[in-house]
């Protein structure tokens, strides 16, 4: 039995703009745009293009604020405006960073960036470089910008801003490369730190505060330092590569932090918090609320990245405010997102690192034989792969009209082999061979709808490759995504049932987006771009590099043969 | 000091005084016991973390497939480990002493080279 209702406390009333990452402060991705339905998204056609010029993994979407549509490019990070009042929507303006390169050396899985955030008339986003950025909106002129990453010790951003009243929230990538994870907030005006949290170490660099930071399952002081060995801590990883969300009403801004490292668990044993984990902090100073890890100890490489969707749903027949999250270990959350209680973990794809997650401890119970470590030597076939069940940087979307929640998942499964490794800061911190293998059922990937409070999948569309691309839900009863071999597709939010497709040029990593133009008309929007994690492991879908031909990946043979590199920006419309 | 270590502090300086040449050459190209010390180096200094295992190619490019951005002789290569190269090489010159980057030029010039195959073909 499910009833939905909607999320008024996180909801304002929709413009018809995309001014935030996840469209609004719950990150649900969802527009209450209806002029596309079930029965006419057939007629959708494209109405315009856009190469970016730019060939690394198209990630995240663009911004429609003031009929002016706003793209992100992956490194060099050159931000286009184009003005959608005009006919061919001619660039109003061409901002074009000064990018270190040698941060492309520093990013572990592509050189992505996963899109920008407006606010007060600033358009607001990271550099791979480690900088955050301000620009005027409409003149394109730089306002601020602020180091905060530093690429000496490995850190790199890509994740996309929010802004939450006068404050910028920030995070590094570089999970892969001994970080120490942190979560900053920045002056919206200037620029200028607020205040510095970190995810790993004693409580004074956590603001875990007496009195203030009250979890529903773990309790005591310097949890973050003593669930380490030693001080591997330091160098421990937790990185905020993903996607962030708000809850006025609660005033607690909600991240998720990727995996520890290194690879091999044996050299940090302990839980390892606060990676692998969600944080709710209070914008105004950063003081941690509650915390919640997902996977402790995590030897999978099952980073936490993936969005937080605030919703308000029905679970065992009280309305529940809760926090949904689909992590890369395969089963779907559904926390307290007042105090982190887990009040629903159920598998969304096949899981068998773990049997299932006890609500009375929060902890998943183990199956013995898919841990890892040095010690343990070639551990196979586990699933997920460290791929994930579903892609952090692929975002799931949320349709209070259905209760559905859409998301895009991944069919495969790993070995795992740890040995030791060495630290050296600003270099790859990692230690594990990890060979690929395709799930069972014949398809790697399904797009599907998920039954929050029953924890069931509702229906599915089995894909070929898996889908790496976000999900976009519409009040229209459309729901959009894309897939690794460049289609552009629309399903029926109640059914599931296929309803349109367009060839895109490039396979889809990035997320749609729907938006009323300045003519009153709804449009739909997405990069084209395959790249992220998929320009490493496809192995032959690469092409600008005379230099660099791999053989293809055993698991995925024929990627290649129906895509290769490049940015496009498509605008879809009846 | 021990005999051994006597040994190994004769070689490194020897190795470290032919590194410091303009043109260096490999002083222990082709020897199989270095090229093992090198396969172990490069999986415990991470360079499997961008080049992937094997050197098959990662986020950085493939090491063994017998194509080469910056050249593939023992200058070459020695160069590109120690000072680093453009997007994103770090330079090991600071971490590494010169005779460690030889272990690994010469594990990298022990992969057998597959056939140069610039078609991929469909059935």
């Amino acid at each position: 039995m499910l009833a939905c209702l909607p999320a008024r406390a996180v909801q304002a009333e929709d413009d018809g703009q995309w001014t935030q990452p996840g469209k609004d402060f719950a990150a649900t991705r969802f527009s209450e745009l209806d002029q596309i339905t079930v029965a006419n998204v057939g007629q959708l056609r494209s109405v315009w293009n856009f190469s970016t010029g730019v060939l690394s993994g198209h990630e995240g979407q663009p911004l429609v604020v003031n009929g002016t549509m706003y793209v992100v490019t992956p490194y060099p990070n050159v931000l286009y405006a184009f003005d959608l009042t005009k006919e061919d929507y001619p660039l109003r303006f061409k901002y074009r960073p000064d990018v270190n390169p040698a941060s492309v050396g520093i990013a572990c899985c592509d050189s992505v960036n996963r899109g920008a955030v407006y606010a007060e008339g600033k358009i607001v986003y990271n550099l791979l470089d480690g900088r955050t950025v301000a620009v005027d909106a409409q003149t394109g002129q730089e306002v601020w910008k602020a180091t905060v990453a530093d690429l000496s010790r490995g850190e790199t951003i890509t994740m996309a801003p929010l802004v939450v009243g006068d404050r910028v929230f920030v995070g590094p990538s570089g999970g892969e490369y001994g970080i120490r994870g942190w979560f900053k907030a920045l002056d919206l005006a200037t620029g200028k730190l607020v205040w510095e949290a970190r995810n790993l170490g004693p409580d004074s660099a956590v603001l875990a505060k007496p009195g203030i930071f009250r979890s529903f399952y773990d309790h005591g002081t310097e949890l973050a330092e003593r669930s380490w060995a030693a001080e591997s801590w330091k160098q421990g990883g937790a990185p905020v590569w993903g996607w962030l969300s708000y809850d006025p009403e609660l005033d607690l801004v909600y991240y998720s932090t990727g995996n520890p490292g290194p690879y091999n668990p044996e050299q940090r044993e302990g839980d390892n918090k606060w990676t692998s984990s969600v944080l709710a902090r209070r914008p105004g100073d950063g003081s941690l609320v509650w915390a919640y890890q997902f996977t402790p100890h995590d030897n999978w490489d099952y980073d936490s990245n993936a969005e937080n969707i605030l919703a308000e749903i029905v679970i065992r027949g009280a309305t529940r405010k809760v926090l949904v999250h689909f992590d890369k270990n395969g089963f779907a959350y559904a926390l307290d997102r007042a105090t982190g209680e887990v009040l629903v973990a159920e598998k969304y794809v096949d899981v068998n690192w773990a049997q299932r997650v006890d609500l009375k401890t929060g902890r998943p119970v183990l199956n013995a034989d898919k841990q890892t470590g040095k010690s343990k030597g070639m551990v196979q076939l586990i699933c997920p792969s460290l791929e994930g069940g579903k892609s952090p940087a692929s975002p799931a979307a949320y349709s209070p009209r259905t209760g559905l929640f859409y998301v895009p998942t991944v069919n495969l499964c790993m070995d795992w082999e740890a040995r030791d490794t060495a630290y050296l800061p600003g270099t790859p911190y990692v230690g594990a061979n990890v060979p690929y293998h395709p799930g069972a059922g014949g398809s790697l990937g399904a797009f599907i709808a998920w039954d929050p409070a029953a924890g069931k999948r509702v229906w599915e569309i089995k894909e070929k490759f898996p889908v790496w691309s976000g999900a976009l839900a519409t009040a229209g009863n459309v729901v959009f995504y894309g897939t690794l071999d460049g289609w552009l597709k629309a399903a029926d939010a109640k059914t599931g049932k296929p309803l349109w497709k367009a060839k895109v040029g490039s396979g889809v990593v990035g997320a749609p987006i729907t938006y009323r133009g300045p003519d009153g008309k709804q449009y739909v929007a997405v990069y084209a771009g395959i790249g992220g994690d998929w320009f490493l492991i496809a192995g032959d879908i690469r092409s600008d590099d005379p230099a660099d031909v791999r053989p293809r990946a055993d698991f995925a043979p024929d990627l290649s043969r129906y895509t290769s590199q490049g940015g496009i920006v498509w605008v879809f419309a009846l | 000091m021990s005999g051994m270590c006597r040994v190994m502090v004769a070689v490194l300086t020897a190795l470290a005084g032919i590194a410091s040449a303009d043109e260096p050459t490999n002083p222990a190209g082709g020897d199989a016991k270095v090229a093992g010390q090198g396969e172990v180096l490069f999986n415990v200094m991470n360079c499997d973390g961008c080049h992937g295992a094997g050197g098959l190619g990662f986020v950085g490019p493939s090491l063994v497939d017998g194509r080469w951005r910056f050249g593939g002789d023992d200058a070459a290569i020695f160069h590109s480990i120690r000072d680093g190269r453009p997007h994103g090489m770090p330079a090991y010159g600071a971490m590494l002493p010169d005779a460690v980057i030889w272990q690994l030029v010469t594990y990298l010039q022990s992969q057998p080279l597959p056939k140069d195959v610039p078609t991929i073909a469909w059935p």
